[in-house]
């Protein structure tokens, strides 16, 4: 018999990240940040962040699908965090599978490129632009993407579908041309469990015809 | 004004293949939009007016006594409550033990790290020898083997003597872990008084009324269960499990509504799994491929549950057989059904035990397959398919029929290509369980309602699919309400029963309604009830009449017509039969493995969707590939903890990993309607290993069938 004390650490919990969502601040610098009462926009450095969020809350505004959003976060608060439990209303579109940038189901755009939302803070995307699900098409006005991966049933419990719409709308948007093999590569991050892979691909390359048209 | 009008109601059956209007036809989801942009609700998405999050804190040994300090949880910032939810000790691996609920997600996993968690190992088993050791603790308090069953057939020894080669192998598989992206959980609704509504991760909506009813101190008629889209099963969502009962007790306590949806280590410890198994197999065959005699042995490993194991020599025919089968329990989490339990493990030994056999004696693989499959009613059917796959993979044109291909480097050629093969059985019929309801409106909106809910598998849209078709509207014109205890009873998904149970009510239902329309046009009218049809678009016509969909809707009383379905035996069946043929290709230099191409047939009956019908069967090859290839629960034997609880360690098959894929859907044999979300997910690995052996001489007995494993059998044939 052996006594243990709490559990045994994982590898993962001394990542960069876990560090940071433990509750310091390394790399903000110079963000232009909402003050804390949201009305008034001050410049935020290393140490003043470091000071202010050791305190508690933030608020932010965050520029997101056009819209900018005030919302109060913690300095560990992941972008993910802030869409899906800390907006008003909240964005819950993008989902939260693998809390680790093992699944992609997370995928959003920062300044066009695809990111786990999961591994940013939501104060490294302060001054950035956005963009998630909800700022493409909606139900009855799809994007290409979107209509394709309906039109090839790219999709089955959906729970990973936005993270690879946004993946390949991503991919497409900078190369609307994109061969099959680019397309892959632009979700290689992405999981299914249903295994809709195949018609994801057709999708794909459904809506690669539909872009380049 | 409630009618269920007998007089006129159509004999059931499903229309000729030439007058199905909707069923039948490649049709989208009606709920892919929603998923696609987003807007598709699923419990983990349900945000409400002070709403906290519960997380939970888990053992990190098999067995453990436990000792919990919350002081220190309870006064980190945010924390609402910290709760023990175990008794003096723990009895699997990963299990919780307390429950931490904050006014934020961010709280309550500081909180779940601030629990002071001292831990007094306890003797404890997690694999099948240390709980078959003389000196094992106990699992079980009946003892750490539960009880065996054999299955016996002819005389064996007398087989043994008739056979040209025997064949004396051990197959392995590993606990599988069901991994489905939306964890399991629920929100529950609760904000005091003496109704609660509550929305959970389930593959049985009625589920929800099973148990929280209790926990919350309500009348069951109170609670209100919500399915309206779940993330994935695959056989681990039936119950509430011990995150229901803890999420309706928070809420009672704090009288607020909670969000408890399993954090993904906690998800793999404590939310089921495929148990792993472990079979001993002696068989021989005579020169002419018939297998005379086989034994076999196998443990089931399903942690604290029994496991599930379909017993060999699965679906096909041997005079002389001796199957034995037992569980052994281990202090890890129990299996929970996961798409065709026990199947596929059993496909893996057999196909794997007839693969080696036929080299023994020389003999063509598929030649092999039919002289086990008999001529008769029953087994032509897999015959028949597996010459068709066969066909369709290239084994016709394949080199290494009944030896394997090479081990070694020849002519520069580091590439090998091989096939294999695997068939299965399943039932997927339905029985007496959905209640569904057809409304129509004077506006003419046509609603068909029934609680049961959709996994994915395109349930809702078979509704409204099924309904549209009665009456020759399009799908879009129906609107389906499903995944709500509020609406008529629905069946569990499972077993493949939810389409055979589901699409004869909704039929019923709507043949109903239409015999309700056309006698209301008729008195209207004057004309004659029989004289009267649907045509396409909703339109009655008959007798010089033609009445539109919306004209005749506008006959209805002020409350609309509803009408209601039931089970109709006849609209369905139970039985299919299905091949799959895997063609892959070995590095002989670094034993990857690629699979290039896969080919399943399936039967079905009736295949209402074709297009979901193919997402499933593609799937479950997707689902094949990862299992064959790369999942594997890791328990480290010596420490007791869990090696990859998590999407980084544990492996999925990615974009990388598909192959090619063919999808046959068997032609129609004229039966009902039958369930096929399981049976395609059985013959896939014992295909893939299959395959491999065929392209390189190796065969991996232990599955997932790493490179390792490979370049280990590669060097080995090169010794010899």
């Amino acid at each position: 018999m052996t006594d243990r004390t709490n559990q045994p650490p994982s590898p993962s919990s001394l990542s960069r990240r876990a560090f940071l969502k433990g509750g310091v601040v390394a790399s903000l610098t110079g963000a232009a940040v909402a003050g804390p009462n949201g009305t008034e926009s001050v410049s935020v450095t290393r140490e003043s962040a470091i000071a202010t969020s050791l305190k508690g809350k933030v608020a932010v505004t965050l520029e997101i699908n056009g819209a900018a959003r005030d919302v109060s976060v913690e300095p560990r608060t992941t972008l993910l965090g802030a869409l899906r439990d800390h907006l008003e209303p909240a964005l819950t579109g993008t989902k939260l599978v693998c809390d680790g940038g093992n699944c992609g189901a997370c995928t959003v755009l920062i300044d066009g490129a695809p990111v786990a939302s999961c591994m940013t803070l939501a104060l490294d995307a302060v001054g950035h632009n956005i963009r998630t699900i909800e700022g493409l098409g909606k139900p009855d006005d799809l994007s290409v993407v979107q209509e394709a991966f309906c039109a090839e049933d790219g999709l089955m419990c959906g729970f990973c579908t936005p993270g690879f719409v946004m993946a390949i709308t991503a991919e497409l948007e900078s190369n609307p041309r994109a061969t099959l093999d680019e397309l892959k590569n632009s979700c290689a991050g992405n999981l299914c469990r249903c295994g809709t892979y195949p018609q994801i691909f057709d999708a794909a390359v459904r809506a690669a015809r539909g872009a380049s048209k | 004004m409630s009618t269920t009008p007998q007089q006129n109601a159509d004999e059931l059956a499903w229309p000729a293949p030439e007058k199905r209007r909707s069923i039948g036809k490649d049709t989208r989801r009606i709920d892919g939009p929603a998923k696609v942009t987003g807007m598709a609700r699923y419990s983990h998405d349900v945000r409400l007016p002070g709403m906290v999050y519960a997380r939970f804190v888990t053992c990190a040994l098999p067995a453990a006594a436990i000792e919990l300090d919350l002081t220190a949880a309870l006064a980190v910032p945010g924390v609402v409550e910290v709760v023990r939810v175990v008794g003096d000790s723990t009895l699997y691996l990963g299990q919780p033990i307390a429950a931490v609920t904050a006014e934020t997600p961010e709280a309550a996993a500081e909180g779940a790290r601030a629990v002071a968690v001292t831990l007094t190992e306890l003797p404890w088993a997690v694999t099948a020898e240390q709980s078959l050791a003389p000196d094992a603790p106990k699992v079980n308090p009946r003892g750490n083997i539960g009880r065996e069953r054999t299955q016996e057939e002819g005389d064996i020894e007398a087989g043994f003597a008739a056979s040209d080669a025997i064949v004396e192998a051990t197959y392995t598989i590993p606990i599988q872990h069901h991994s489905c992206l939306e964890t399991h959980g629920m929100v529950v609704d609760y904000r005091g008084g003496d109704s609660a509504v509550i929305h959970g991760s389930v593959q049985g909506t009625f589920a929800l009324l099973d148990g929280p009813p209790d926990s919350l101190g309500l009348d069951a008629s109170m609670v209100e269960g919500d399915v309206q889209h779940m993330g994935g099963g695959f056989g681990s969502k039936f119950g509430i499990g011990i995150e229901g009962k803890i999420a309706c007790e928070i809420a009672k306590r704090l009288g607020r509504p909670v969000h408890l949806m399993m954090d993904r280590e906690t998800e793999f410890h404590a939310s089921g799994n495929r148990s792993g198994n472990s079979v001993t197999i002696k068989a021989g065959a005579s020169k002419d491929g018939v297998i005379q005699a086989l034994v076999a042995d196998s443990n089931k490993l399903g942690g604290l549950s029994g496991g599930s194991y379909a017993g060999l020599p699965y679906v096909y025919s041997v005079a002389n057989f001796s199957s034995t089968s037992r569980s052994v329990y281990t202090n890890t989490d129990g299996n929970r059904a996961f798409r065709a339990p026990g199947h596929p493990q059993a496909s893996f030994g057999m196909e794997s035990l007839i693969d080696e056999l036929a080299y023994a004696i020389g003999k063509d693989l598929v030649e092999m397959r039919l002289a086990n499959l008999p001529d008769d009613e029953q087994h032509s059917v897999w015959r028949r398919q597996l010459r068709r796959v066969a066909d369709e993979i290239g084994w016709n044109e394949h080199p290494y029929k009944s030896a394997p291909g090479p081990h070694k480097v020849e002519g520069g050629r580091e590439y090998v290509e091989g096939i294999g093969f695997g068939i299965s059985v399943w039932g997927g019929g339905g029985y007496p369980s959905c209640e569904v309801e057809a409304r129509v409106d004077r506006e003419g909106s046509l609603i068909v309602s029934v609680g049961v809910q959709d996994l994915g598998t395109g349930s809702r849209t078979l509704v409204a699919m099924v309904a549209a078709d009665e009456f020759g509207l399009e799908v879009h014109q129906v609107t389906a309400r499903i995944g709500n205890t509020r609406f008529g009873n629905g069946v569990m998904s499972g077993g493949s029963v939810t389409t055979a149970s589901l699409a004869p009510a909704v039929k019923d239902a709507s043949n109903k309604m239409r015999a309700a329309l056309i006698a209301l046009v008729a008195t209207n009218t004057g004309k004659d009830a029989s004289a009267l049809s649907f045509a396409d678009g909703g339109v009655i016509v008959g007798d010089g009449l033609r009445v539109s969909w919306r004209d005749a809707c506008a006959l209805c009383p002020a409350g609309g017509l509803t009408t209601h379905g039931v089970f109709q035996k006849a609209l369905q069946s139970s039985g299919v039969h299905g091949a799959q043929a895997a063609r892959v290709r070995i590095d002989l230099v670094t034993g990857e493995v690629k699979v290039l191409k896969m080919v399943a047939i399936h039967d079905m009956g009736i295949a209402l969707n074709p297009m979901a019908v193919r997402s499933q069967i593609q799937g479950a090859m997707v689902q094949a590939v990862s299992y064959a290839l790369f999942e594997e629960r890791l328990i480290d034997a010596d420490l007791g903890i869990a090696l990859n609880p998590n999407f980084e360690s544990y492996r999925l098959a990615n974009v990388h990993s598909i192959p090619e894929m063919t999808v046959i859907i068997d032609d129609e044999d004229g039966r009902g309607v039958i369930g096929i979300g399981e049976p395609p997910a059985i013959p896939g690995i014992g295909a893939i290993a299959g395959a491999i052996q065929n392209a390189c001489g190796v065969r991996v007995r232990d599955m997932p069938l790493s490179p390792t494993k490979i370049l280990i059998g590669l060097e080995e044939l090169r010794r010899s």
